[in-house]
């Protein structure tokens, strides 16, 4: 397969010594430069410099040669950890004064049950039920990290900013949402309520 | 603080999309060079990559890196 032609030279390029592996990384460098400067450069209002993410990038590209399974090109298998690198980054600085201090795990996510004096009242109804359930299933349902990973979520912020402020990785972040997601969408089967009556009218 | 209305509907969606075996951020970045690589091409998603594209729609950061990287790769076309 053509693949893996197109594979190789790149991972013995790299795995090389010397002078190779020296030109290989600086081929690389020049690819990931051009590719950041195009993609991250104004993303979230801030200056950015491709040189000195694409330093950490490599590094990590290097550690994980390993990985690559050859799935994709090499370079495109690259520039997604360039980019990874380059977002996470800038959504530090981006975030950085953003405070999560408003929102605690005492925190309720109590929803109120505004009432719309245009709905009808079989949908004011359904839309009380509804909402009252989840209320119902948030409270009983979810851990307090939960609620508060999950209001984080709805507020905006990213689940990688999440987990840098609460000293997690974005993935454990992701599976307590998750999971906390599951929990409330099982209690509603459970009791028969059908949520999706009131998307697109909430 | 209550939720917003449109908080309300963005959790609502959240839960009523959420399968079990939803891919995790790491499952998807696995897969994600493939993913944009497919994208480019205008290729129709293959079925192996249905559940990265289900991620990415429940996932905001993921898909703000997919749509980073498809800039990206552009540049070098």
């Amino acid at each position: 397969m053509n693949r893996e032609r197109e594979i190789d030279p790149w991972i013995n390029r790299l795995r090389s010594d010397g002078p190779e592996r020296d030109a290989a990384i600086a081929e690389l460098r020049g690819i990931l430069v051009r590719g950041l400067s195009r993609s991250l450069t104004n993303r979230y209002g801030s200056p950015f410099h491709a040189e000195d993410v694409v330093q950490d990038a490599l590094i990590r590209i290097l550690d994980s040669l390993d990985s690559f399974e050859g799935r994709s090109r090499f370079t495109t298998w690259a520039m997604a950890i360039a980019t990874r690198v380059g977002i996470s980054a800038l959504r530090r600085k981006h975030f950085q004064d953003v405070s999560l201090d408003a929102i605690t795990p005492e925190d309720s996510m109590k929803i109120d049950l505004a009432v719309d004096p245009t709905e009808t009242a079989s949908h004011q109804i359904a839309r009380q039920e509804i909402i009252s359930k989840l209320n119902e299933l948030i409270e009983t349902s979810l851990t307090a990290k939960q609620k508060m990973a999950i209001r984080s979520v709805l507020e905006g912020l990213p689940v990688d900013e999440i987990a840098r402020r609460s000293g997690t990785n974005r993935n454990a972040v992701y599976k307590l949402v998750h999971d906390a997601r599951l929990k409330l969408k099982q209690g509603f089967e459970h009791s028969g309520i059908q949520p999706e009556d009131l998307i697109g009218s909430a | 603080m209550s939720l917003s209305d449109q908080q309300i509907e963005k959790l609502l969606k959240l839960v009523v999309s959420s399968q079990p075996d939803d891919l995790d951020c790491d499952g998807c970045f696995e897969h994600i060079a493939e993913f944009a690589e497919q994208e480019l091409a205008a290729k129709e998603i293959s079925e192996a990559m249905q559940v990265v594209q289900r991620h990415l729609n429940q996932c905001p950061c993921c898909q703000d890196e997919l749509n980073a990287l498809m800039e990206g790769l552009r540049e070098l076309e």
